[in-house]
């Protein structure tokens, strides 16, 4: 059974794009935004690219934001104190995952290995707060919509846990 | 050679080119530091008032206001206050200054010219002698003032340096989250989130800091000036330019046990050239009168708003202090206990940031 964390709650298709403009658009996260406010967030993201094997972050490392595939995969890793790693998940072109550090700085659950090679963009909690500060109007639509994320997996984790008590 | 031998002299060499790279580096600083220090200066200047506005340009933003023009209304008013109170200001001190100079050269120096002559004519029968030890000391008083209209020339050419410091706090402030974005760009992925968190970290808390001074150093002038002015209302005025005074003591405040006295000297200074009736009585407030002003500094205003995670030691605050002075004068001397606090805190946040991310 895969956890409701690592699940990608909802994007609107696959469309391959390099443009920020549009993979942000297809994110969740900035559906409620106009085109101006997401020329603010394209401002403020970082875009990074990460070769395969190499990792993105480590389990236990700081929280610190939330990264969207542009292009690649990326797998989702949970490592045992034993050094045994199994994968949680694997996440393709669109997919975004890391949002809960956009909340708070605590441990990463898991590491998040690219599978291939990446284009990816980085949205952080520093950069969220400053946004969150300056704009608070823009900031708030965010704020809920990561509201709605997390209650969607919350939903859906307890649907599990029902199913599993059932059983 | 075999495969140990080999490895080790690899080793050695890597070693070799490290070191000599370092020192190449240190070298290349210590040629460097004295053609780029005035601008560097002049750098650390903008960026401190980058820090000290950026919060009020924020505001203004929250309120609709385009980020840019929100710096320009800021920029304006800051420069307007300052003006204000220049102005206000150093007419007084030139007008003081020009009394006692005046008073100075019609009294004293013509007295003390004679009091010599007659001294030497009575004592050695020599009035050659005398002459010629007075027109010694009018050249090396000449001299000075010579050195004087140097020194202003100096302090022209600075100020006309000082004229670039709102253009860089502009973009500064206008565009740091764009400097910061370029600079992380160039960090290597292995340590992007930890550089990126260090240097968020890093800047929060050097934001705190500075801010928290200012205003300290503000409030300590304000209590400076109400106590001074007290003392005017008092004693019949005995410290002409209290304003001032109260400025150069919330100024002097950013250098922690050193300030306090930087702060109360030109304020005796002033007291003892006007020379009131009952100097010993005013000497005595207005040495209360900062001792107050510091104990209501350390035991309410400086724990509330200023940031103790730069916490030094009274020595080191004395060893950077005269570093300072050394490599930036009265500037250094001014900014030495922040920029050693900035480097505090950074060394501090890296060091966290290498505990806690795993970069193996």
């Amino acid at each position: 059974m895969s956890s409701p964390i690592w699940e990608v709650v909802s994007f609107r298709g696959s469309k391959k794009s390099d443009d920020i403009f549009n993979a942000l658009k297809n994110v969740p996260l900035f559906e409620d935004l106009n085109p101006k406010e997401l020329k603010e967030i394209e401002k403020i993201i970082h875009r990074r690219e990460y070769k395969k094997g190499e990792p993105i972050f480590r389990m236990g490392d700081p929280g610190l934001g939330m990264y969207i595939i542009i292009r690649g995969a990326v797998n989702i890793v949970e490592e045992t104190e034993t050094g045994k790693s199994h994968i949680l998940a694997v996440l393709n072109d669109g997919a975004f995952f890391g949002d809960l550090a956009l909340l708070d700085e605590a441990p990463r659950s898991a590491s998040a290995i690219a599978d291939d090679n990446c284009d990816i963009l980085g949205f952080f909690r520093p950069d969220f707060l400053n946004l969150l500060y300056r704009r608070p109007e823009l900031g708030i639509k965010i704020l809920f919509a990561l509201a709605k994320i997390i209650g969607e997996r919350l939903r859906r984790t307890n649907e599990q846990l029902a199913k599993l008590e059932q059983k | 050679m075999d495969n140990y031998s080999y490895r080790l002299y690899s080793q050695i060499l890597t070693l070799f080119w490290r070191v000599l790279l370092g020192l190449l580096g240190i070298a290349a600083v210590i040629v460097i530091f004295p053609y780029v220090k005035s601008i560097l200066v002049l750098f650390v200047i903008a960026l401190l008032l980058a820090v000290l506005l950026s919060p009020s340009v924020d505001f203004m933003e929250r309120r609709g206001i385009n980020r840019g023009l929100a710096i320009v209304i800021v920029m304006l008013l800051i420069i307007g206050i300052i003006a204000f109170t220049v102005s206000l200001i150093i007419p007084g001190i030139i007008g003081a200054v020009e009394s006692l100079s005046s008073k100075l050269q019609s009294d004293v120096i013509t007295d003390l010219n004679n009091n010599i002559e007659n001294f030497f004519a009575v004592n050695f029968n020599n009035a050659e002698l005398a002459r010629n030890i007075t027109s010694k000391m009018n050249e090396i008083g000449l001299k000075l003032l010579s050195n004087m209209a140097e020194f202003f020339k100096n302090v022209g050419s600075f100020l006309a340096s000082v004229a670039i410091v709102p253009f860089l706090t502009f973009f500064l402030i206008k565009d740091m989250r764009f400097f910061k974005r370029a600079l992380i760009a160039k960090i290597p992925n292995k340590y992007f989130e930890m550089s990126l968190n260090v240097l968020q970290k890093v800047g929060n808390q050097v934001s705190k800091y500075i801010q928290g001074q200012a205003l300290d150093a503000f409030i300590v002038g304000c209590l400076s000036v109400l106590g001074l002015f007290i003392i005017n209302l008092v004693f019949d005025n005995p410290v002409s330019q209290f304003v001032f005074i109260g400025m150069i003591a919330g100024v002097a405040n950013l250098i922690p046990y050193l300030g306090p006295i930087v702060g109360a000297v030109p304020a005796l200074l002033i007291a003892v050239i006007s020379n009131p009736p009952n100097l010993g009585v005013v000497l005595l407030w207005i040495i209360i009168t900062f001792i107050l002003v510091q104990v209501i500094d350390n035991s309410f205003v400086s724990p509330m708003v200023v940031s103790k995670s730069v916490d030094m030691h009274p020595l080191t605050v004395v060893i950077v202090v005269i570093i300072g002075g050394n490599l930036a004068g009265a500037v250094g001397m001014l900014f030495a206990v922040p920029v050693t606090g900035i480097i505090k805190v950074t060394i501090a946040e890296i060091v966290w940031g290498l505990k806690h991310y795993k970069l193996s």
